[in-house]
């Protein structure tokens, strides 16, 4: 009983500041509708919420109408209809089934990528290192694999290639981790500014690979790749039309179990965590700064490499220069959501993959742009990060308990 | 200006720094403020200097009730503080040191006007005898030239009344007979003056009349004339202190630390520890005397694998060490106290329990390729928790909620956890209240007894007298004179911290 | 006034004397290896001409021509290599090699943009007052940068604020121009409305470091992330359907009376648009504020010692908001350019990284003014060299050439570190009593 109040009050902030994260965007939408909002002096009803009943669907219009419309097609686009789902299980039809949990099946496979790179944002952050370049590890990670996958094919078996795409991929994200743990290791740069520079040359370096004629899609100058699904496929976990959620899925999963091992029960962690705490200490300790700076930012880049090796030679299927879309900065704000918990990256990751998800949908059914996501999430690091704007926005009166921050990496503060 | 605190009370969480406060001084005239560390000294001061307001409490000045808001109230009414930490920007020069937050402006930008700032540090340099360059940066002066520029600022801003805390801190003995030149001079001219110490002598040297603050209240007064140094430290401490500790002859056995001809360069690369021979015997304990700032912490970050070393020998224990990184020195049986134990002997946000297994996380019983066993490391910091005494909730409480006594405790039963044949303790008792002195103290004596070489490095004249069986000065980067521990005395360790050469004065 | 920082220093006890002495090392050898690499290059290029003109009064009209060998720009950019090289092994680490940088520099651009032409003329006049152009929005959010950093506050959400700034003076600007149909009064107001905005977003960042006590760099994401979203949102929602509010009249270039009669100076650096000398008269005022004023003393005693300030009685925290704001009225400017001079409309992502770069022309001009103005330009001129030799037809691939600033960056940051030292207390959150 006291592990679920305390499990409860540590979830409160994180579950408030998405639902206001939510509530601003919805004034958002509203407030950009201009077409309803200008009937606001002639006919606020309709200009704000407004029900009618067309061809038997209840239909809503209205600035506010339009945010249950943007809303609910989020959610449905998330997690599929319930009904329908029960109904496609009660007459068992596979192709039924199939499309009735194809959003949840979507959900977790936008969930994939958010898992590992989120993972890899959390290992770096507590071990002092702000990385903020996890899509620029994911995009190089997903070129590696797609190089190997490219090279390979024909020559060996698919699970060889299956195997060596994903280590290339993880080697090729970690390596893009590598230079910037390096650099601050021996120079002294700030993370900040090398990571951010190498996201804009990561997305470069897949622009100039794909110009490349070895990768390039025949019969055409668009920047992607060749299909890989034909080489290589990482198997699905259901085997059903339709659906593409495959074990990539599950060994993110693992990976969170495995981070959680490292850096709690293991000794590298350990130094990582003093690392990320109090570096002058660690260093007294006889522990390498420049070393923990180093593992933490090449298992972070890894981590991120491996999300977009699996996307590669599985969800997606083929490399293109917007792959990692908004996954870097979505980690981001994920794994502070989950307080940089492995388990707590899990649950955010998932609750970030139905807001991507549901999103898509919300843009083809509602026409609001997916872009307010970004917006959404900004809003929800920020009330995170200041927990006590939540705390006022709804009145919650906590004890605050000692402060024990876990974002290590916001104490190595040093200029930028 | 007559100043007159009256009832001063200040609580903070769980802790009453000041409870009920009362003190006066009188114009021209010298209070020594007398205290050990937690007294509540700071918090007084930061009360009259208007950066605190105090819970309860009242502030005259010549009979009138002032009220501080803010530091500029304290300023105008006419008080100036000079901070134990100079608060003086690194990266400015003398004149902008000293106008910043009274500066006169001209011209309609609000241009600076230093002409009209330097000519008058000028004058108050020269008139109060002061001799300080005003265009000289501020990072570039030695700490003595600070204090001054320190006290410049006040002057500057017209103060009656001047609060020193703890001004001979990082002074040379020398240093500090001319800062209480400086107080002498002040005060016939009329300036009130303030003098927060927890050194007798100092207090018995230059005061006019002596307050004792012992946790936060009033223990009692003395007249400089009449008390004594017992007198003095027992009101202090609240009961009869031995100011020696008792301890048996050395007993120097084989050579431990042996140092040649060391040169080791600071953070901005110059050269800080100029050509150290020294020698460190098991079963003794060597203490390096010094005013801070003259070579000492980068010496024993050097001994410690901690900072390059430029040239010169390092061996412990008959190993050339001066390549080792610090877990190969730690490898060795090496303790290391740092002197900084907040910043660099513990990680506040992590357990006990971690930090108890900082340094040795890595070797058996605590892990096992790498892998921990949680088991063995929660039982080893619970016995380590109980051997030394360590005042905590539990093993699972936060370094950083710990006093300073107890966090000490805790680096110092971690470093002895494992057995070792050198310790090296910088500034071991810095900050602490008698108690845990003492009680670090003893256990620093235990472990020369049981055969590890000790060297300390304290600043502390009490202590290096307390605990030295050879002590060996340091200024400017060497070694300057080396005497055995019966041999030294306040004023010939004070003549070498100064920088007078002894002919006999080399390494032993 | 309690404990001020809790940051562990990360260039700590000896680190910082064991990563200077490396440095002076990798530098002395990276100097060698410039020489070397100039040699070579030297070796295949002394048929190839190298031509460059200016013009002297108009575009088109008279024009000062220097003509000479690849070879012979090759042998200067060696020789200067090798005399720095000396240098830096002979004064170690204390070697001053940031200033004599330039000297290794300039004839490095030179003998490469030589050698990339390959023969082909060059107008200098263009390709000089391009880079002030380019310049321009990066040396202004470098100044927004050195106000915030002096202050003891981190800005990476330079990008943002330039993002939310363009935005708005572009909308701003064109329904104005609706209104009215004045241009001028369009382009000031859609500037003022920019720096307005840009300010309340400095406000914002400032509110949730100093009051929410948020770490700074997360705050600074925020701004940016937040920033890129309602941009994107509003343009694809909004002005997508409804161009009019995107097309702002753009702000043309404007020669100032004499100063652009000037021989070969006049057509490079004052026949420019206005946001030019806009610049120009920024950096020279912030010079003067930062250095000879009262309000400069207190901005940079809040930067490098907050507690010293304090304990005088000087506000910090109002200072610091205060340079927040001001950074962000800045960076609104900066932002309005892109907008308004550069690209003629808004695009959504359209800043591209121009403010990370502006946070790099501080750290590279040591959060001096003019320092950060000359990196600015450094920057602007790789990028009027890209587009140069894309219309050349240079056989470059555009992907590289575009990466050449995101990479000279890295370097620089790795590199300047050591020497060079940012205000002590940036970042660190500081409490008043």
């Amino acid at each position: 009983m006291k592990r679920v109040t305390s499990l409860l009050r540590r979830s409160a902030i994180p579950i408030l500041s998405v639902v206001t994260g939510l509530l601003f965007g919805a004034v958002v939408i509203a407030l950009t509708d201009f077409d309803s909002l200008s009937l606001i002096t002639t006919d606020p009803a309709r200009a704000l919420f407004w029900v009618e009943t067309i061809d038997g669907n209840t239909v809503f219009s209205g600035a506010i109408g339009g945010v249950v419309n943007a809303y609910g097609a989020l959610l449905a686009g998330a997690f599929g209809d319930p009904g329908r789902i029960v109904t496609a299980f009660q007459t068992g039809n596979p192709t039924d089934i199939a499309r009735a949990i194809r959003p949840i099946t979507e959900t977790l496979v936008s969930t994939m990528p958010l898992i590992f790179t989120g993972l890899g944002v959390a290992i770096s952050f507590r071990a002092g290192m702000f990385n903020i370049g996890g899509g620029g590890q994911l995009m190089l990670g997903a070129l590696g694999a797609t190089i190997t996958a490219i090279a390979l094919a024909g020559k060996v078996p698919a699970p060889v290639i299956l195997v060596v795409a994903i280590g290339a991929s993880a080697l090729a994200g970690g390596f893009w981790g590598l230079i910037p743990g390096f650099l601050k290791a021996r120079t002294g740069a700030h993370e900040v500014i090398t990571t951010i520079m190498l996201n804009l040359i990561g997305s470069l370096v897949v622009f100039f690979a794909l110009r490349n004629e070895f990768l390039r899609k025949a019969g055409g100058t668009a920047p992607v790749s060749k299909n890989l699904t034909p080489i290589v496929d990482v198997p699905n976990i259901i085997d059903l039309p339709g659906l593409r959620l495959d074990y990539g899925f599950v060994v993110a999963l693992l990976m969170a179990v495995a981070v959680s091992w490292l850096l709690f029960r293991t000794t590298k962690g350990f130094e990582l965590r003093a690392a990320g705490f109090n570096l002058t200490a660690a260093r007294y300790a006889g522990m390498s700064a420049g070393g923990s700076m180093m593992v933490a930012m090449t298992l972070s880049g890894a981590l991120a490499g491996l999300g977009g090796g699996f996307m590669v030679i599985g969800t997606v299927g083929q490399l293109t220069p917007d792959l990692s879309g908004n996954i870097g900065f979505t980690a981001i704000a994920l794994a502070l959501l989950a307080g940089l918990r492995p388990s707590g990256v899990v649950i955010a990751a998932l609750l970030f993959g139905a807001l991507t998800q549901g999103g898509k949908l919300m843009g083809v059914q509602s026409g609001i742009p997916f872009e307010l996501l970004s917006f959404i999430m900004a809003l929800v690091i920020m009330f995170v990060a200041a927990p006590d704007l939540v705390r006022g926005m709804w009145r919650i009166k906590t004890k605050v308990p000692k402060e024990t921050d876990p974002t290590p990496a916001s104490k190595a503060a040093t200029p930028v | 200006m007559r100043l007159e605190l009256r009832d001063i009370t200040k609580q903070f969480p769980g802790v009453l720094a000041n409870d009920k406060i009362s003190i006066s001084a009188d114009r021209g005239k010298v209070l020594g403020l007398l205290g050990e560390n937690g007294a509540g000294k700071t918090t007084l001061m930061n009360i009259l200097s208007g950066l605190y307001k105090p819970d309860s409490g009242q502030i005259f000045i010549d009979g009138e009730e002032r009220v501080f808001g803010d530091p500029v109230a304290a300023i105008q009414a006419g008080v100036g503080m000079v901070h134990q930490h100079f608060m003086l920007v690194p990266v400015f020069d003398v004149v902008e040191a000293v106008a910043l937050g009274a500066e006169t402006v001209t011209g309609p930008l609000g241009t600076f006007d230093r002409a009209a700032a330097r000519k008058r540090i000028v004058e108050l340099s020269e008139q109060y005898k002061l001799d300080v360059e005003p265009d000289a940066k501020i990072e570039n002066l030695p700490v003595g030239v600070r204090q001054r520029v320190e006290i410049l600022k006040a002057l500057y801003r017209q103060s009656d009344i001047l609060v020193l805390d703890e001004p001979s801190a990082v002074l040379t003995p020398y240093e500090t007979e001319e800062l209480f030149a400086i107080i002498r001079m002040l005060a016939a001219t009329g300036t009130t003056v303030i003098f927060i110490t927890h050194k007798l002598n100092e207090v018995l040297e230059v005061a006019d009349d002596i307050v004792v603050l012992r946790r936060g209240r009033v223990a009692g007064m003395a007249d400089p004339k009449t008390a004594t140094r017992q007198q003095l430290a027992n009101l202090m401490v609240g009961r009869d202190v031995e100011l020696i500790v008792p301890k048996g002859p050395a007993k120097p056995g084989d050579l431990v630390l042996h140092v040649e001809n060391l040169q080791v360069r600071d953070d901005r690369l110059e050269m800080a520890v100029k050509g150290v021979d020294l020698d460190v015997r098991a079963g003794e304990i060597v203490v390096i005397a010094g005013v801070q700032g003259n070579g000492q912490t980068e010496l024993v970050e050097a001994l410690t694998g901690l900072r390059p070393v430029d040239s010169g020998e390092i061996s412990i224990g008959g190993q050339r060490t001066e390549k080792f990184n610090p877990r190969h020195v730690s490898d060795l049986g090496v303790a290391h106290i740092p002197e900084d134990r907040g910043r660099d002997g513990l990680i506040n946000e992590m357990t006990i329990a971690e930090n108890y297994i900082l340094d040795s996380y890595h070797k058996a019983p605590y892990s096992k390729n790498g892998i921990f066993n949680l088991k063995a490391v929660r039982e080893q910091a619970a016995k380590g928790v109980k051997d030394f005494d360590i005042r905590t909730p539990s093993i699972d409480t936060f370094a950083g909620s710990l006093s300073g006594g107890n966090q000490q405790k805790v680096v110092v039963a971690r470093e002895f956890s494992v057995p070792v044949q050198l310790v090296i303790a910088a500034q071991p008792t810095r900050g602490l209240d008698v108690g845990s002195i003492e009680y670090i103290h003893r256990r620093l004596i235990e472990q020369r007894d049981a055969g590890a070489a000790i060297l300390i490095v304290s600043t502390e004249l009490d202590e290096v007298l307390a605990v030295g069986d050879r002590i060996a000065v340091m200024f400017d980067g060497k070694i300057v004179g080396i005497l055995a521990g019966d041999d030294a005395t306040y004023e010939n360790l004070g003549l070498l911290m100064g920088g007078a050469s002894f002919g006999g004065g080399v390494a032993a | 006034m309690t404990a001020t920082s809790v940051a562990a220093p990360l260039a700590g006890t000896g680190l910082a004397a064991r990563r200077a002495l490396r440095a002076a090392r990798i530098r002395g050898i990276a100097f060698v290896l410039l020489s070397l690499a100039a040699l070579y290059f030297a070796s295949g290029s002394f048929d190839t001409p190298a031509k460059f003109s200016a013009w002297i009064h108009e575009q088109g009209g008279e024009a000062a021509v220097l003509e000479t060998r690849v070879g012979v720009l090759w042998i200067v950019a060696a020789g200067a290599s090798a005399v720095i090289a000396i240098l830096q092994f002979i004064r170690g680490a204390t070697f001053p090699w940031r200033r004599w940088l330039l000297v290794v520099l300039a004839p490095w651009i030179v003998a490469l943009l030589a050698d990339l032409l390959a023969g082909k003329p060059a107008i200098l006049t263009n390709v000089i007052a391009g880079s002030f152009e380019q310049a321009t929005p990066i040396a202004m959010a470098a100044m927004a940068g050195i106000l915030s950093e002096r202050s003891g506050m981190f800005n990476i959400a330079l990008e943002g604020k330039m993002l939310i700034g363009a935005f708005t003076a572009a909308v701003a600007s064109s329904l104005v121009f609706i209104a009215t149909g004045n241009p001028l009064l369009a382009t000031l107001v859609g500037i003022a409305m920019a720096m307005v905005v840009g300010g309340l977003t400095g406000l914002l960042l400032a509110w949730l470091g100093i009051r929410h006590r948020v770490n700074q760099i997360i705050a600074g994401t925020v701004i940016n992330i937040g920033a890129l979203g309602i941009t994107s949102f509003i343009f694809l929602r909004v002005l997508q359907h409804n161009t009019q509010y995107n097309a702002p009249p753009s702000v043309k270039p404007f020669s100032l009376p004499f100063l652009s009669d000037l021989p070969v100076i006049g057509p490079i650096l004052f026949s420019a648009k206005p946001y030019v000398y806009v610049g120009y008269i920024l950096v020279i005022v912030l010079t003067y504020m930062i250095y000879r004023t009262r309000w400069g003393l207190r901005l940079r005693a809040s930067g490098e010692k907050p507690a010293a300030a304090g304990t005088v009685g000087i506000n910090v925290l109002r200072i610091r908001y205060r340079a927040l704001i001001l950074a962000g009225l800045i960076s609104g400017l900066a932002g309005s350019y892109l907008s308004l001079a550069a690209g003629g409309s808004f695009q959504m992502d359209m800043t591209a990284g121009k403010g990370y770069i502006g946070l790099a022309a501080v750290i590279f001009g040591s959060w001096h003014p003019i320092g950060a103005f000359l990196a600015a330009l450094v920057f602007g001129f790789a990028d009027t060299t890209q587009s140069l030799l894309n219309v050349l037809g240079v056989g470059v691939a555009p992907q590289i050439l575009a990466s050449v600033p995101y990479v000279v960056t890295i370097v620089v940051v790795a590199g300047v570190v050591g020497r060079v030292r940012g205000p002590a207390a940036a970042g660190q959150p500081y409490e008043q009593g």
